[in-house]
């Protein structure tokens, strides 16, 4: 039975063959997730002073050796974004700290081992890379950043110049791939880090423009926020792609980036309705026994991996026994696509059939999931 | 900051730890939380034993 002709030729008339795989798609082309700060499910635009290791806007995690030493909110200042964005992450300095040479104070963004396996760092085919985004600060100067393997063996401080304060600038920066070292290939790791430096000691500043093999997070003499009571370092449209120029910015829908988000969080809670909150439904499960209520939680995206599971104030579970409050969760049997969480409560008879809520507050009263890098 | 084992479903090996009574952390060796709890151990700290199973 013939089925017709396949038309053979289209990769070469259509298609420049030597661009198959040169991974410079114009969509998903950003390796860098939130890039346009959208997404902020742990604050909802809420000003947080993070401790070290905390993550604030989606996928944006803050480092800093010092406690309270800044600010992190959406949108912080409510100046007016660059054009094309509606949004930016904002810090905010809240004191003039003098940092030693083994301080640390950074804006680091992760990026998982599937996502840059691609670039081939480490070998000799390592692609060259351009990171860019939109920055304003209330100082001027050099500032410093780094690009990182996930054992920080393999680093590229970088530096960038902000001439006008109170200025959104462009900035763009091309890196040739690194074609030694250790990098993690297509796994649920660390593939590689970006690092936006907010006040770096010695030990972990380098020379800019030139691959490394020690620790760096920034490049030397790079600029202090954290030096200026009240500095502001405001940023937002990142993005790093495959390629020796920066290109425009990838927009992406909103639905699409928050569930790039959610593979690393996700937080369940009350929304507020134009003045009034209300109660969330999150899950049904049974009562295992008079204290402990056993619910399946499907997830709505493949996390990265099993999450750990936290809730905060008050949640309930309802059924015929009517409403309790939850006092503590018991267990956690997680997976990637469905977890299986126990919660340790009064006044069930074991088997009733119960739904979950969360309270009416709005942020605190949350069921929430991590599987962040 | 206390951590509380928790056994697998079938009672029988530890299969997590409770942090402070509200966030439940999974034994995936991936997990970031999980890392944490094991330089608490490696620093020498000892976790509250799992309650009796199924109890």
């Amino acid at each position: 039975m013939a089925y017709g002709t396949v038309n053979a030729d289209v990769i070469g008339t259509s298609v420049a063959g030597s661009n198959l795989g040169a991974g410079n798609a114009s969509t998903l082309k950003n390796r860098i997730i939130n890039g346009a700060m959208v997404i902020d499910q742990r604050n909802a635009g809420a000003s947080v002073t993070p401790t070290d290791g905390a993550y604030t806007l989606d996928r944006y995690q803050i480092n800093a050796s010092q406690a309270s030493k800044l600010t992190v909110q959406q949108n912080a200042g409510s100046v007016t974004p660059p054009v094309g964005f509606k949004n930016y992450l904002g810090i905010t300095s809240t004191s003039a700290y003098s940092v030693s040479s083994s301080d640390y104070f950074g804006l680091t963004q992760y990026i998982e081992g599937f996502n840059t396996s691609d670039l081939m760092f480490g070998t000799a085919n390592a692609k060259t890379v351009t990171l860019s985004f939109q920055v304003y600060s209330s100082l001027t100067g050099t500032f410093g950043g780094a690009l990182q393997n996930s054992g920080r063996s393999r680093t590229y401080p970088f530096s960038y110049t902000i001439s006008s304060a109170n200025t959104w600038t462009s900035i763009s920066i091309t890196i040739s791939g690194d074609t030694t070292g250790t990098w993690v290939g297509a796994t649920n790791g660390v593939g590689m880090s970006v690092v936006f430096g907010l006040g770096m000691g010695s030990t972990y500043s380098g020379t800019a423009g030139s691959w490394a093999s020690s620790p760096y997070f920034s490049s030397t003499g790079a600029t202090s926020v954290v030096g200026t009571n009240g500095a502001t370092f405001y940023i937002t449209g990142v993005q790093l792609e495959v390629g020796s120029s920066a290109t425009g910015f990838e927009y992406r829908q909103y639905g699409t980036e928050l569930a790039l988000c959610q593979r690393y969080y996700w937080k369940i809670t009350s929304v507020d309705d134009g003045g009034s909150t209300r109660y969330v439904c999150w899950g049904s499960g049974s009562a295992y026994s008079s204290t402990q209520a056993d619910i399946c939680i499907p997830l709505k995206v493949d996390m990265r991996v099993a999450p750990t599971v936290s809730y905060g104030g008050n949640i309930y579970l309802q059924g015929s026994f009517g409403s309790t409050t939850v006092s503590s969760i018991g267990t956690n049997y997680g997976g990637r696509q469905l977890v299986f969480v126990r919660f340790n409560t009064s006044g069930m008879t074991a088997g009733q059939g119960l739904i979950t809520f969360t309270g009416s507050a709005a942020g605190t009263d949350f069921l929430a999931g991590s599987a962040e890098l | 900051m206390t951590y509380k084992l928790f056994k697998d479903p079938l009672g029988k090996n530890d299969a997590g730890v409770i942090l402070d009574g509200h966030t439940a952390i999974p034994f995936d060796p991936a997990n970031v939380d999980y890392q944490e709890y094991l330089k608490w151990i490696a620093a020498g700290n000892t976790p509250t034993p799992a309650d009796t199973p199924n109890a």
